[in-house]
């Protein structure tokens, strides 16, 4: 679970002192939103994003616009520097995939640097990074079957349902568990490599579980929280 | 009346998947009481089943794929990869007897001895990867037979009609890349159902792009989303792709009293489907159609569905 297991190690850089579109075009060309800014050694001295950028430069609508030279010279004459956001928020590589994703979600950013002791930079993990591990963990990318069923919360359940799928000698691709709107139960979400499993829910409801109406799962829902209308 | 032929061999009963499996031999057992209670038998061309050339069969399959699957059945192994995949000695057997019957049932649709078929096989085949057994699924019959319409019988533009209650991923992953089969699918949603594949974004890829369909239901949805899924989807695309042969992969699995899924399409709203694609059939294809059997697990009700299915092909009053 460590970041240093699903960060990206190829990391993309620049320099502080390179322009804008320079910056721009090494995004543009690796598909990417976040540049860890470097100096010698790979020390990591600031972070620029595709939105730092675009908020500088004149948008692509006044291209043919009336701009004075003077204009666009100071755009032409900026830096990485001049707009990076210095010393960012970073993470080390002991640090967990846990405390990157608490932190980008309480910070609202999209990507995290991964630095060594010495403040160097050693990789970077993203949404993207941390959405490929969510979907590893769920392991939608083998063929299955997912249920959903709702469970007291006790201790012993999960041990219940697991041993009447593996009594039908169906693999899993995972368990989740999410917490469920109604007090003292959970919403139990095991994904089946298998199409037939007709035979699990039927034993399910034998012994007294309630599998979740399809249309009422969710597997990230505030509770009671109204529909949008 | 249009000329119908049936492809149904007893040989299809011999593929044995163990007690307590949906994929059972029953399943054609009452099919073929439902065509012959209904009167249908002496209307349709029977057309008995042949093993395939195993060329075709390569066409699709990875060879050390067929090889291994032909070694496990004949081992006496009961289960190939996951459990869904139950076996037995004959099922290689008759894996190559579904895919060469089906071939047989395109051809005589291509030499006109018959307008269309309905093959009432087992096992299916829509799940069936390059080199993996799926979802009851061994070997892409309808992959297989589109490979076959375009080399032996020179076919540009093959349309495949999927409407089982599951994502065809074998037969959407052997065309892909291609523009000149257009496959689309309706089931339910992957996120909902086996075998989770088959979103609205998979639409193709490289010259493929926009050559494959899919269009996942909601559980619980049933005849209404159909009906405007055909309406102001399907039927469009196909005007637009115009299809010389229609292939269809046909499911009774997206049935209301079907366990399998949370799908609810009446029995009329299944005849109304096959309605429109005949009619798509007889628009651009010249009638030529061939419907291949996947899923579909409710013994009480594949009698009707299957009756009703041939009624269709036969243009015969229901």
């Amino acid at each position: 679970m460590f970041v240093s297991k699903t960060m990206t190690r190829k990391v993309i850089t620049i320099s502080p002192d390179a322009d804008l579109f320079e910056a721009q075009d090494r995004m543009a060309k690796n598909n990417i939103r976040h540049l860890p800014v470097v100096i010698e050694d790979n020390k990591l001295v600031g972070i620029v994003t595709d939105r730092d950028i675009r908020s500088t430069m004149p948008s692509s609508l006044f291209k043919e616009l009336e701009c004075t030279l003077e204009e666009k010279d100071s755009v032409c004459q900026l830096k990485v520097k001049d707009i990076m956001t210095p010393d960012p928020m970073s993470i080390s590589l002991l640090d967990t995939i846990q405390d990157a994703m608490l932190l980008i979600q309480g910070e609202r950013i999209g990507a995290l640097p991964v630095v060594d002791e010495d403040g160097k930079l050693k990789g970077i993990i993203s949404i993207r990074d941390l959405l490929r591990a969510f979907i590893n963990v769920m392991g939608i990318e083998e063929p299955g079957t997912l249920l959903g069923i709702l469970v007291e919360e006790k201790v012993g359940e999960l041990k219940k349902i697991v041993d009447i799928i593996v009594g039908e000698g169906i693999s899993l691709g995972s368990v989740l568990v999410a917490k469920y709107w109604e007090e003292g139960k959970r919403a139990v979400f095991p994904y089946l490599f298998a199409m037939n499993v007709n035979p699990v829910k039927e034993k399910l409801k034998t012994m007294g579980y309630e599998l979740l109406d399809p249309l009422q799962w969710y597997i990230d829902k505030l509770p009671e929280m109204d529909d949008p209308e | 009346m249009k000329k119908t032929g049936l492809l149904y061999d007893e040989r299809y009963l011999n593929h044995n998947t163990g007690l307590y499996h949906p994929e059972t031999p029953d399943r054609l057992r009452v099919i073929y009481k439902g065509l012959t209670e209904a009167g249908l038998l002496p209307k349709l061309k029977l057309i008995p089943a042949r093993p395939a050339e195993m060329k075709w069969v390569e066409s699709v399959h990875d060879k050390a794929y067929i090889k291994r699957f032909r070694e496990l059945s004949l081992s006496g192994e009961r289960t190939f990869d996951y459990p869904d995949n139950q076996i037995c000695t004959e099922t290689f057997d008759t894996a190559i007897l579904a895919v060469g019957g089906i071939l047989d049932a395109v051809r005589l649709v291509m030499t006109g001895d018959v307008d269309n078929a309905f093959c009432a096989v087992r096992p299916p085949g829509h799940h069936a990867e390059y080199d993996k057994a799926m979802g009851f699924c061994y070997f892409g019959n309808v992959a297989i037979a589109v490979r076959y319409l375009m080399s032996e019988w020179d076919i540009k533009q093959v349309g495949i009609i999927d409407f089982d209650v599951h994502h065809g991923n074998g037969t959407q992953h052997v065309f892909e890349e291609e523009a000149s089969v257009f496959y689309y699918s309706i089931h339910e949603h992957p996120s909902f159902a086996f075998p989770g594949t088959g979103r609205v974004f998979e639409k193709g890829v490289g010259l493929g792009t926009g050559f494959t369909r899919n269009y996942p239901v909601l559980p619980g949805q049933g005849d209404k989303e159909y009906e405007k899924i055909f309406e102001t989807d399907l039927l469009p695309m196909f005007d637009q792709f115009k299809p010389e042969v229609i292939i269809v992969s046909t499911g009774f699995d997206a049935h209301m009293d079907d366990a399998i899924s949370g799908i609810k399409v009446s029995t009329e709203g299944f005849t109304w489907i096959m309605q429109r694609i005949m009619e798509l059939a007889d628009k651009y294809s010249n009638g030529r159609l061939v419907s291949v059997l996947e899923g579909g697990y409710s013994l009480t009700r594949l009698p009707e569905l299957a009756a009703n299915h041939v009624k269709t092909l036969l243009n015969d009053s229901l």
